[in-house]
């Protein structure tokens, strides 16, 4: 198993359990800086637990993980400063609903990036303006619809400007004329060059940005190929099938 | 024997002038117990061996009454070198007291919020500390005016327990009318009703604050 240099997530016989439910399988994956991989498969196949596992939001049993060239776990500072490389995009928003849009974007850069609130307010407007969505900076969370939020939650993930984007699901709980205005967002970030981790069932979003498509099953990566060869006749069967359920509803 | 309200009438002063007394006994001891019950649930959460130990604390708090507390801390602790004041044993009390009750509270709030509150906090990449101040306290308040305010309702209640240590608030003024007049109706009626009275304006001011804080950022 070589391991590449400019991976920014290099992931080698990752294994976790849920008590005896083996959720990951010995994943292997690396993500090279600049790529943008989309994650798909049924329903607790462990593709979230995995993404969710590169910014440390679950532990794992055995294997190794390194982010940005620091092994996960070992050491609580390194851990801290290697999951700042991260944004995380989740399926149900998680917006803060106490806050406003404008503070949701600030309240990291101000605590964790040590900016003053006019520098911390200039970065999140400008990451609220590249979402499209700078004229709800005063609004609350709860006054926005599905998209929006997802949009806020977006430009929120960026404003610590990190190495790689991880979204889970990001838009599986969006009405279906929600979804477009969220994907513009990312189809934009990915032509933009941001390194991506997607979830997705989106096989469009899929087809117009990914290099790579991974297909996750009881835990295990079954098949990850460039996007074209995924989608063509060659592809492995287990996806093939996965495929064809999903595009034909 | 009536009820006689020239009487009644006449006791206001000397019992309304211990309501300072009850007051800031209440107000010192709400705050206490607000903040031992918040470090109680904190330590609580951290689980393990504090966890558990915590735990147990909060519900021998709990399962003991508040006058054996004010017994304890007022007559036994002498004993040990430890002097202290009726006024510091009260408001220490009710303070300890109420904090196992208010951890439960605060245990409530905090069950309440979405898991992906702080897990949002942590992918952004806040600390603990800042986690708990900035997303979830905010959010854990909202979630309990109202019971809050329902303890500290009974905590302004429970300051009459203090006439054991002779600390001179309002039940304890109206009862020593009553010993020198031999009339216990009205004195007694009068300090009812001026409890009835506080209870009331701070139930009220509770549900304009409830209201005020769901308004904000309505989900």
């Amino acid at each position: 198993m070589s391991t590449q240099l400019d991976a920014i997530v290099d992931i080698q016989g990752l294994n976790k359990w849920f008590g005896a439910l083996h959720v990951l399988n010995d994943v292997d994956l690396t993500v090279a800086s600049g790529t943008r991989i989309v994650v798909c498969g049924p329903s607790g196949s462990g593709k979230s637990t995995l993404i969710r596992c590169i910014n440390g939001l679950e532990s794992y049993q055995k294997g190794t993980l390194r982010l940005a060239g620091t092994a996960l776990g070992l050491n609580a500072r390194e851990t801290a400063a290697a999951r700042r490389q991260t944004g995380m995009v989740f399926q149900s928003f998680n917006l803060f609903p106490h806050l406003t849009v404008l503070t949701n974007c600030t309240l990291a850069l101000r605590r964790v990036a040590g900016c003053s609130r006019g520098e911390a307010e200039d970065i999140a407007m400008a990451h609220l303006e590249k979402v499209r969505i700078p004229e709800k900076a005063r609004s609350y969370p709860g006054q926005l619809s599905g998209g929006q939020q997802q949009r806020v939650a977006i430009a929120r993930a960026l404003c610590l400007n990190p190495r790689i984007m991880l979204f889970d699901e990001p838009t599986s709980a969006l009405d279906p004329e929600m979804i477009k205005e969220v994907l513009d967002v990312m189809v934009a970030l990915a032509r933009d060059g941001m390194t991506m981790i997607c979830v997705t069932h989106e096989m469009g979003f899929a087809r117009e940005v990914a290099d790579q498509v991974v297909f996750m099953d009881g835990g295990c990566i079954l098949d990850r190929a460039p996007v074209r060869d995924f989608f063509g006749p060659s592809g492995h069967p287990r996806s093939r099938l996965f495929l064809e359920t999903i595009l034909t509803h | 024997m009536g009820f006689d309200l020239a009487f009644a009438v006449s006791s206001v002063p000397t019992i309304l002038g211990a309501v300072g007394t009850t007051l800031g006994v209440a107000l010192v001891s709400c705050i206490g117990a607000a903040a031992i019950g918040f470090l109680f649930e904190m330590m609580r959460r951290v689980g393990g061996v504090v966890g558990l130990t915590t735990g147990f604390v909060i519900d021998f708090i709990r399962s003991t009454p508040v006058l054996a507390w004010l017994y304890f801390l007022y007559f036994a602790l002498p004993f040990y070198g430890i002097r202290l004041g009726s006024m510091t044993v009260g408001v220490m009390g009710l303070s300890l007291y109420y904090s196992g009750y208010l951890a439960e509270v605060f245990k409530a709030g905090i069950d309440a919020i979405p898991k992906g509150q702080s897990e949002a906090a942590r992918a952004l990449s806040l600390n603990r500390r800042d986690a708990v101040i900035y997303v979830i306290a905010p959010q854990m308040l909202r979630n309990i005016v109202a019971p809050l305010g329902n303890y500290f309702v009974s905590i302004l209640k429970a300051t009459p327990y203090l006439a054991v240590l002779a600390v001179p608030e309002m039940l304890g003024r109206a009862f020593d009318i009553a010993s020198e007049t031999y009339r216990y109706t009205e004195p007694l009626v009068v300090a009812g009703l001026i409890f009835l009275v506080l209870a009331l304006v701070i139930s009220h001011g509770v549900k304009r604050l409830e209201r005020r804080l769901l308004a904000v950022g309505a989900r």
